[in-house]
């Protein structure tokens, strides 16, 4: 293992490794990345695969439109199909109150060039033929959003990564920040030390401990919340392209993986801040019902796979990225709330130009970390898919 | 085609009444009692699905309802696994090619509490392992659930009709068949063990102290058991070898081929090359020719014979040729096997140019050993290792068969392949263990776990045991790892 490096990232998720590709990218290839159980396993691999530019505020809107388009340019970029599909999102509406609110997100997002739309459910039923659309008065959707293959997009990344001279540890754990009159010295880990004299926070549901280690200032509350996914055996691949979502069905949402054809998905029942991860019964009914109010026809499908992974929440649902100011030099990325995985290559992108350029044109000011200490709370995002 | 004569088994007791399915929309006589594969086998009809990717033709090869070769659809459901599923009279059966596609209309389920059940200790799977648990359990004082996803109780003692060997206790000189009526006919006369078929555990869950076991009956009713301890005894499933063509219907595992003339009485075809010579594909070949069927050959990829002196002799003396350091090289066949070619092996187990001979078979057996279930294990967060004596990934225990988590035991074949004998005593040990750890058995039932740990002991001296003993001792809790 290296004794010295530029930069430590620690977190070897989607978050940490676009991050180090992205710095790698700009000509800052001195990047350790530490991961204390393989890639992905924290977050990344659990997640719901959905990539949406569906949110209703601006920064969201536009951190996502880049990331679209990084996401379409990936297979070419990190040399790795990653099975991006431009499918869809399909919020599916049944009162005029959900109706009212998302025809002034839609107008937002079209103010920014996603083109979203409202729906008719017959044309909702036509994008997903076997969708009950019993009680359906519109839907929203966006065309332009999609799905990953989150597996293939964290190994396209640190194979990227390391091709540009990135080391990444797999099972090695930061134990300890070394700090001396406010600048970082280096991280102790299970393996041995390596001094540095930068740290980026990339440990999602585990970013707090990582605070506390480099004794950072000012109160970032982050905290792991248990979500569950299931996956059904697979049908003929395109019956459920788009992710669909239901707020009245308890914050539902679904779609089919591209290439294999499993339907795959999760709800809004969590529990939690813990971070025991446990798949529970109570999961697997409730989410059994939602899929067939949705797709009736999942009633002949079988469940093949359940398992827990975390939001890692942050007060307003917005991720903490940015520059901790007391400490020379400490980043965080950190508390993505379910959103990490789709937002992962336009934050890698817009950190590394903060980092390497002093400045981005991306609005990360959004996701401020001092914004919490500071009582200025976002708007919840849309915490979904 | 059905077999009706047969030197030890009389199938007429078995067959139920005869009733009319359809697949592919021709009708098909079949029994009642039967699973939909092996009436449609019985019928001649030996393509059953096609797969998704290259959609080549796809039949039967485990019979036992740990694979996926044989999803059909039935009534208009994708994915009913025939060989576990009986027939009913009007089934509608079609083959299923591919990834099915979702109808478009279908009215979402009626939504109710599923039935509940209760019990000190739960079993799932009732084959050797799991009847002796549930009849040790039982004894000790606790109520017991028994489930199992088959049709029928005794787990592949249903299909063994040769006669068992070591202690008169441990049912020397019994044949298999018979012992799985004496342990069903212990088990079904014991008012505190509760027995459910056709019933597919899927799911185990933590609930406080209890176990919650989902389980799902004849494809369609959700039920949810619980208890305070449960143990696992799922078995174990074939093992499959690459060759080109492997998945040509008419190549089986060995055990389906056992379930379809032993247990079913159908013949699984006339004439069979058998691949891996240990015990299992030795008796297998005994049991085809005393159902009429042709063994043209069994070859071994090893330098010598795997299973017992007196099986391989027998075999010999009916003139069947074992050829050691030979393997299959590929099945031929347009839409099942019509022929295979097998090759003799060099010292790099590399085939030996200009070697090659064909076989005229339309069934090739592959005898080459078990893996254990743990699917279940593992999802309910058991730890697991890699132990190769044990035939692959087992689970971590101690001496009384309890698992990494506090209340799950295993036991039989998904410990650790071994035999039915083994397989009965730590069903005997994990049953009791799991009556004692329910709290419901006196601590005097501790004399009864040591003595079939002292029984296994003895089984497991022989040369065939010490394989077994060196991996069990990488999986002891508390031992070396």
């Amino acid at each position: 293992m290296r004794s010295e490096a530029k930069t430590v990232i620690i977190g070897g998720g989607i978050i940490g490794l676009s991050i180090a590709y992205n710095l790698a990218k700009l000509g800052e290839s001195d990047v350790v990345v530490l991961e204390k159980s393989y890639l992905g396993n924290g977050s990344t691999f659990r997640c719901g695969t959905g990539i949406r530019q569906q949110f209703g505020d601006e920064a969201n809107i536009r951190m996502m439109k880049r990331s679209v388009e990084l996401w379409k340019g990936m297979k070419d970029e990190l040399g790795c199909d990653v099975e991006f599909k431009q499918s869809g999102y399909l919020f599916l509406l049944y009162d005029e109150e959900e109706l009212r609110s998302f025809k002034a997100n839609v107008k937002l997002q079209n103010r920014f060039g996603v083109p979203s739309r409202i729906i008719s459910p017959d044309e909702a039923k036509m994008i997903v033929p076997p969708l009950n659309t019993e009680g359906v008065i519109a839907a929203a959707w966006n065309h332009t959003d999609g799905k990953a293959n989150p597996f293939r997009a964290v190994f396209a990344y640190a194979n990227a990564a390391k091709r540009l001279g990135v080391k990444i540890y797999e099972y090695t754990e930061a134990r300890d920040i070394k700090v001396e009159e406010g600048r970082i010295k280096a991280v102790l880990t299970n393996r041995g030390e390596i001094r540095t004299g930068r740290v980026i926070n990339a440990a999602n549901a585990w970013a707090p401990i990582i605070n506390r280690m480099a004794g950072v200032p000012i109160r970032i509350p982050i905290e792991p919340y248990k979500h569950q996914g299931i996956k059904t055996e697979p049908i003929k691949p395109g019956q459920i392209e788009p992710m669909v979502i239901s707020f009245k069905h308890g914050g539902v949402y679904l779609t089919q993986e591209a290439n294999q054809g499993g339907v795959i998905g999760g709800y809004e029942l969590k529990y939690g801040p813990t971070y025991d991860i446990t798949p529970t019964y109570e999961f697997l009914r409730g989410v059994s019902y939602r899929f067939t109010q949705l797709i009736p026809a999942l009633k002949y499908v079988n469940v093949i796979r359940i398992w827990g992974g975390y939001y890692a929440e942050t007060p307003d649902g917005n991720a903490a990225i940015g520059r901790i100011e007391e400490l020379d030099e400490f980043y965080i990325a950190a508390g993505f709330s379910g959103h990490g995985f789709m937002l992962a290559p336009a934050v890698g992108e817009a950190l590394a130009e903060l980092i390497v350029d002093g400045k981005t044109e991306k609005p990360l000011w959004f996701y401020d970390p001092y914004r919490f200490e500071r009582g200025e709370l976002r708007e919840q995002a849309i915490q979904m898919g | 085609m059905r077999l009706n004569e047969h030197p030890i088994l009389d199938f007429s007791l078995r067959r139920g009444r005869e009733v009319t399915i359809y697949f592919e929309g021709k009708p098909v006589k079949a029994h009642e009692g039967e699973t939909i594969s092996m009436a449609l086998h019985a019928a001649g009809i030996r393509v059953l699905s096609h797969s998704s990717e290259k959609h080549r033709p796809r039949g039967l090869f485990c019979a036992i309802g740990k694979c996926s070769s044989c999803l059909v659809k039935v009534n208009g459901i994708p994915n009913v696994r025939s060989c576990i599923t009986l027939v009913e009279d009007g089934m509608r059966v079609e083959m299923q090619k591919g990834k099915e596609e979702l109808p478009k209309t279908a009215k979402p389920p009626e939504w109710k509490d599923a039935p509940k059940f209760e019990g000190d200790v739960v079993i799932i799977g009732g084959g050797p392992a799991g009847l002796m648990a549930a009849i040790n359990a039982a004894d000790a004082g606790a109520r017991v659930i028994l489930i199992d996803e088959q049709p029928m109780l005794g787990g592949q003692l249903v299909k063994q009709t040769h006669k068992f060997f070591g202690k008169r206790e441990q049912f020397a000189g019994v044949r298999g068949i018979k012992i799985a009526e004496i342990l069903e006919e212990e088990a079904r006369k014991r008012e505190n063990i509760q027995i459910f078929l056709e019933t597919s555990a899927v799911g185990v869950f933590q609930e406080g102290d209890e176990k919650l076991v989902i389980a799902v009956r004849k494809n369609r009713e959700l039920l949810e058991f619980r208890g305070k301890s449960l143990v696992v005894a799922t078995g174990a499933m074939e093992k499959m070898i690459p060759f080109e063509n492997n998945d040509l219907p008419g190549i089986y595992g060995a055990g389906a081929i056992q379930t379809l003339m032993n247990t079913y009485g159908v013949k699984p075809g006339d004439r069979v090359l058998i691949v891996g010579a240990g015990n299992v594909g030795l008796i297998l070949a005994y049991q085809l020719i005393q159902a009429g069927v042709e063994v043209k050959a069994i070859v071994e990829a090893m330098p010598k014979v795997g299973g017992y002196f007196v099986h391989a002799a027998k075999v010999r003396r009916l003139g069947v040729p074992i050829l050691t350091r030979h393997t299959i090289l590929r099945a031929e066949g347009r839409e099942r096997v019509e022929r295979a070619v097998v090759a003799q092996l060099d010292e790099n187990w590399r085939p030996i140019p200009g070697t090659e001979r064909v076989f005229d078979v339309d069934v090739i057996a592959l005898a080459v050993g078990l893996r254990p279930s743990v699917e279940l294990l593992h999802q309910a967060g058991c730890q697991l290792l890699y132990i190769r004596e044990l035939g692959g990934h087992v689970v971590r225990r101690d001496e009384r068969l309890e698992t990494t988590i506090s209340g799950i035991f295993v036991a039989g074949d998904t410990a650790g392949i071994e035999e039915a004998t083994t397989a009965m005593l730590e069903g005997k040990v994990a049953g009791i263990a799991a009556a004692l750890k329910a709290g419901v058995a006196s601590p005097d039932w501790l004399k009864e776990i040591e003595k079939a740990q002292r029984d296994l002991e003895e089984f497991r001296s022989g040369p065939f045991g010490r394989h077994v003993l060196e991996g069990i001792k990488k999986v002891m809790i508390g031992g070396s790892e």
